[in-house]
């Protein structure tokens, strides 16, 4: 059936286009309209029944439970990504689907590579000790810390809404993978080298604490506060890796200059390199930097008191 | 009528980006709005602090509202990763007792203390609620003649949803309306709200570069003839890391990056120099020209 010849204009019905992409047939994606009469409360998930049962259009879309609790129902909604099954219907939908990982076809992406960088994290408790078998008594200190981590359906809204994942190649888990690492790294029975899994396998460092992934997860999941930051954390106390450096970099040059300046901190993380000097350089002709920056400073008094209340916290370690 | 706050210029300000403290306080002086700078206030952390512990990021942002409260006044910041540090903090030790103890066992040594009397603004917002829009509109006496502007928010200054709300959306955000009321046009592109990459450039920086790029590159494709920001840490990446953006992209951008409190300035009729514009990466002239300065005048002033 042709999508637009037989449209009637009621003016409540919903407009929708649908990405339609087949990669084993298709030469390039094309966009289908469709309205659809609104009914009440209806969800994107009953317009896109609507548009396959009523309109008997062959789509790709893909869901299983209805209920926000299998996470395979996600998709672009006018540029963000939603859950299908539980987010009301918009008056006017571009719908495609999620951003960042491989399309199957239409509205379907692959979990594959998903799954795969999940397997590279253990994603499993790694126990080596005995333990006193099941069932465990678990308590809630236990449990605390991690418990809106397990409200997690990897239904990869996040993955989708992640900017580093836009970026071809670079090496980032994402928001999801480091919720499920994040809940096992915080979980004190697990035994397992999360700290070196963080930084080496996750390379949760490039995240660039942008909280897209908060703003679109639909089980409304502190992503940055309470999965990255400890992971961070985790690393920062392991010591070894480079942004744990920088980290440390960071605080010495606020405590020996009294803020954190630009050039003391690259010289610490990085060293020297051309990359570094055609920047320095760049910033001096504009008076933007200047070689005093890099010299140490006399501390003032007010400085010594802010350090002291500084170390009072153990800020080292 | 006078206002009074106490403010935390930040490191960028105080650093690579001194022509944002320069033009917050040439700004803040046309309005009877008096700056209490605070002394040594130290860092709020960035996103390194966090990184460390948790307790030194409370600790550090505790810090600097507690010298905001002993001068008995809000807290006005110009960066948005300050802003949301701070902001976060104050709710935290607001709401926490635990943590709220914490903080002031570690800062009674200097005799400081947190109460949690304060609020934590933007310049910025200082300007479009405190000063008020029309108070703004009236001083305008260099309009920007329909200048095509590119807003760019920064992240944290809208997001997390648990700090900002997420109601903020609906409503055209405070820079579009600036904009408009200083005379420029609002450009819209894709990349407004998105992230700049700045907390991944020593981590990656082709990352960073790429993000930006991209907004950059729709900034400019959409007509803007410069792009204006809140945040000294965009403006870095736009600015300072432009001809790192333009090898990458195998382009020439060569659009302008101006900070809210220069475009605002300028506005209100104040030079090329007051706002300090001649600290700039990408030179600033195109923009001065449209506004009406003479070519050789625009060239002049940047230099």
């Amino acid at each position: 059936m042709s999508p637009s010849s037989k449209q009637t204009t009621e003016p409540d019905n919903i407009r929708v286009r649908i990405y339609r992409f087949d990669p084993e047939t298709d030469r390039e994606p094309r966009y289908e309209s469709y309205e659809v009469p609104r009914t009440p409360r209806m969800r994107i998930m009953d317009v896109l029944d609507y548009i396959h049962e009523i309109k008997e259009v062959d789509f790709g879309y893909r869901w299983l439970c209805g209920t926000k609790k299998c996470g395979t129902c996600a998709v672009n909604v006018n540029g963000s990504p939603k859950l299908a099954c539980w987010e009301e219907a918009e008056q006017e939908m571009t719908i495609e689907p999620l951003s960042n990982l491989p399309l199957v076809r239409d509205l379907v992406t692959s979990r594959d590579p998903f799954e795969a960088f999940l397997a590279k994290l253990s994603p499993l408790l790694v126990r080596r000790r005995d333990y006193p078998g099941f069932p465990e008594p678990l308590s809630e200190q236990i449990m605390a810390p991690t418990v809106h981590l397990r409200d997690c359906i990897q239904c990869l809204a996040c993955q989708s809404a992640c900017p580093v994942l836009q970026q071809p190649d670079s090496g980032f888990a994402g928001p999801a993978l480091l919720v499920a690492l994040s809940e096992l790294a915080q979980d004190p029975r697990d035994e397992a080298d999360r700290a070196r899994l963080a930084d080496e396998v996750a390379q949760v460092f490039k995240c660039v604490s942008c909280y897209e992934c908060e703003r679109v997860c639909p089980t409304e999941i502190p992503i940055v506060s309470e999965a990255i930051q400890p992971l961070k954390r985790l690393v920062y106390r392991r010591g070894e890796a480079a942004a744990a450096r920088r980290a440390h970099a960071f605080l010495d040059v606020v405590k020996a200059r009294g803020r954190a300046e630009a050039a003391p901190i690259a010289l610490k993380t990085k060293g020297i390199s051309l990359n570094a000097l055609r920047l320095a350089l760049r910033l001096m002709r504009r008076g933007k930097l200047s070689l005093v920056d890099v010299f140490p400073k006399r501390p003032s008094p007010g400085m010594e008191a802010m350090r002291k209340t500084y170390q009072s916290d153990g800020d080292a370690k | 009528m006078k206002w009074r706050y106490a403010y935390f210029p930040g490191c960028s300000a105080k650093g690579t980006c001194r022509e944002l403290d320069l033009s917050t306080h040439a700004v803040a002086a046309l309005f009877d709005v008096e700056l209490e700078e605070l002394e040594n206030p130290g860092c709020t952390g960035a996103r390194e602090f966090r990184a460390v512990s948790e307790q030194l990021h409370l600790t550090a942002n505790g810090r600097i509202l507690a010298l905001a409260e002993r001068e008995g006044c809000d807290l006005v910041a110009v960066c948005d990763t300050c802003l949301l540090n701070l902001t976060e903090t104050n709710r935290r030790l607001k709401a926490d007792r635990a943590a709220r103890d914490a903080v002031n066992r570690a800062l009674a040594s200097e005799g400081l203390a947190f109460k949690g009397e304060r609020e934590v603004k933007h310049f910025l917002w200082v300007m479009t609620e405190d000063l008020g829009e029309e108070r703004l509109k009236e001083r305008v006496v260099r309009p920007l003649r329909g200048l095509k502007v590119a807003p760019f928010y920064g992240c944290h200054i809208q997001r997390p949803s648990t700090v900002y709300g997420a109601g903020a959306a609906g409503e055209a955000p405070a820079l579009d309306r600036l904009c408009r009321l200083l005379g420029g046009e609002v450009v819209e592109y894709p990349g407004a709200s998105k992230c700049c990459g700045f907390h991944v450039v020593s981590v990656e920086e082709r990352i960073a570069v790429r993000m930006s790029g991209g907004h950059l590159s729709n900034a400019k494709s959409n007509g803007a003839q410069c792009i204006v920001t809140p945040c000294p840490l965009c403006h870095t990446v736009f600015d300072a890391y432009q001809p790192s953006i333009e090898r990458e992209f195998r382009s020439k951008y060569e659009v302008p990056v101006l900070h809210v409190s220069q475009l605002a300035g300028l506005a209100f009729g104040l030079s090329a120099a007051a706002v300090a514009l001649s600290r700039h990466v990408v030179g600033c002239e195109s923009v001065l020209a449209h506004i009406g300065y003479g070519a050789a005048q625009a060239a002049a002033s940047v230099r």
